[in-house]
């Protein structure tokens, strides 16, 4: 899980979709997300998937950092879909759904700096969730540098080498439990930086107005076209199923054609 | 088994959905008893532990599809209300960064809330027993218990959503029998029933009677295989159980070697940092 990359890239990413509002990206990826809930036909998932990867390459989202993160459940989906599913399409279907979803979840922390996605959660929940919520991410970029930096310093006092797991293993626990002592002195600074600053409970987030309503429009509008047809296609799949190939095939003709116009372009 | 590995869309919708109301009540209990007092404190701590959590999770074990969780240690430094709150936010992150469904934020957030605060009473109980100088095993029985319960929740939820019909999947034009593609048009498009509303009116009972047993059929053979489900749950587990307990004994044994209120008192037990030029105790 690479955090600095994800940050870096929302941060200072200058595509339109990063210029887009928050809320429009939050409401877009939510439709996306109950598409994937909604479909049970593989055709109208990867379609879902290549719109999305469409838009990541339209985009100029930096795809090959996106994708491990994409891909990554669905070694847990495979083994779900081995352990559980009943035929093979239906294990497509479980991996297929991880990687689509993980996929919108993931354009949406690549193309929004994470206090403006938090600032519409905090508005959900309560005010100690969520301010532990930017707390938390503020400090997985502390404790995700300090343990690499730990557990080479461990790995360097004790000499290790490759096989010698027990030792391997000993290093690792001291790491961690360096790590842990870490968290909790780091808890103690940012206590005392809140109390310095007057914290009263509530972290304010101050949500960053659209420069580009046009994609506000153009992202809502998209998610909320591929939920209607699976909705559509849903409800009437004796009459629309035997086509959704069809559909499918245009998605990947639309990746194709973004995939070419942008690789002329750079 | 902190969390479930199971996709969005997988298990039914009052499934997922009962996980969000049960989350979310639990939810603004544990805040609202945390906002009693010493906020303050209490929000940077959980932020902390939760990023703990988040980073330890990232160090998978691909082939038995596990990762570390370190969720006994964070219940034993911020006990139970404060570790529902935790176990949401890093929910919540993890989803974010696709690591886990959206929709199953909720059944996540009461199954690793569920470890944490078992793991927190068992530890406390175990050091009680067991005395301090054995903290190494009381973490470690904790966490091999702790994973028992909740890899058997995990294995009850996939009976649950197994039993439902969320399990029966279309096709479309792809037979799951052969994964052969049938060609749609084959019959040309009228008889699909595009336009013409399908069969014809005399063929209909017999038809429908045919399709309610291949649906019945259809419905047993796509149910989720809950036994092997279980059986490769409980084969791999122990290996996970087994590295979850030696990395929670070792971590929480060095600290409690290392900074033992923590570990014995929690992370509130912690003592005030002092005051700049204060170091010594303002004598």
């Amino acid at each position: 899980m690479d955090i600095t990359a994800v940050d870096s890239a929302a941060v200072l990413g200058t595509s339109r979709l990063h210029k887009a509002s928050a809320a429009a990206k939050v409401a877009a990826f939510t439709l996306v997300l109950t598409t994937v809930v909604v479909t049970s036909d593989v055709f109208v998932l990867f379609s879902a998937l290549a719109l999305l990867v469409s838009l990541a390459v339209g985009m100029r989202l930096p795809l090959r950092r996106m994708l491990p993160l994409a891909l990554y459940p669905a070694v847990f989906a495979a083994v779900f879909a081995f352990a559980s599913a009943p035929s093979v399409l239906s294990a497509v279907l479980i991996i297929g759904k991880a990687v689509t979803a993980a996929l919108g979840g993931v354009i949406l922390m690549f193309a929004t700096p994470y206090p403006q996605v938090f600032a519409i959660v905090q508005r959900f929940v309560p005010g100690i969730v969520g301010d532990a919520l930017l707390m938390t991410y503020r400090s997985l970029f502390l404790l995700a540098e300090k343990l690499t930096n730990l557990t080479t310093a461990v790995k360097l006092r004790s000499g290790l080498a490759a096989g010698q797991p027990v030792r391997a293993f000993r290093a690792t626990t001291r790491s961690l439990g360096g790590l842990l002592l870490y968290s909790l002195d780091l808890s103690q600074r940012e206590y005392d930086v809140l109390r310095l600053r007057g914290y009263e409970g509530r972290l304010r987030v101050r949500a960053i107005p659209s420069a580009d309503r046009a994609m506000d429009r153009a992202v809502v509008v998209g998610a909320a076209g591929l939920l209607a047809i699976t909705i559509i296609v849903r409800t009437m799949p004796d009459a629309l199923g035997a086509y959704t190939w069809i559909f499918a095939t245009l998605t990947i003709l639309t990746l194709l054609v973004t995939a070419i116009t942008r690789w002329r372009k750079s | 088994m902190s969390h479930i590995h199971i996709p969005d869309g997988v298990l039914p919708i009052w499934l997922w959905g009962t996980g969000w109301v049960v989350a979310l009540i639990a939810l603004t209990i544990a805040s609202r008893v945390s906002e009693r007092e010493a906020v303050r404190r209490k929000v940077p701590l959980l932020g902390v532990v939760s990023a703990l959590v988040l980073v330890a999770m990232s160090t998978e074990i691909v082939p038995i599809a596990y990762h570390v969780n370190l969720t006994v240690v964070a219940g034993a430094i911020l006990g139970p209300w404060m570790s529902i709150i935790s176990a949401f936010v890093v929910q919540v992150i993890l989803a974010l960064l696709g690591h886990g469904g959206v929709t199953v934020i909720g059944l996540n957030t009461i199954q690793t809330a569920t470890e944490m605060i078992l793991g927190w009473m068992l530890f406390r109980t175990l050091v009680r027993v067991l005395g301090r100088p054995r903290v190494r095993w009381a973490a470690a029985i904790t966490t091999v218990l702790t994973l028992i319960v909740t890899t058997t929740m995990l294995v009850g939820l996939v009976a649950l959503a197994g039993a439902g019909p969320a399990a029966i999947r279309d096709t479309g034009a792809l037979n799951p029998a052969t994964l052969r593609f049938g060609n749609p048009l084959d019959g040309g498009v009228v008889n699909i029933g595009l336009f013409a509303g399908g069969h014809e009116h005399a063929e209909e009972t017999d038809e429908h009677d045919h399709e309610a047993e291949a649906d019945h059929e259809a419905e047993a053979d796509s149910s989720l295989s809950v036994t092997r489900f279980a059986s490769v749950v409980y084969t791999l587990g122990p290996i996970g159980w087994l590295l979850e307990a030696l990395i929670t004994a070792g971590v929480l044994g060095y600290v409690a070697r290392v900074r033992p209120s923590l570990v014995f008192e929690g992370g509130m037990a912690q003592t005030e940092s002092p005051h700049y030029g204060d170091e010594h105790g303002g004598h």
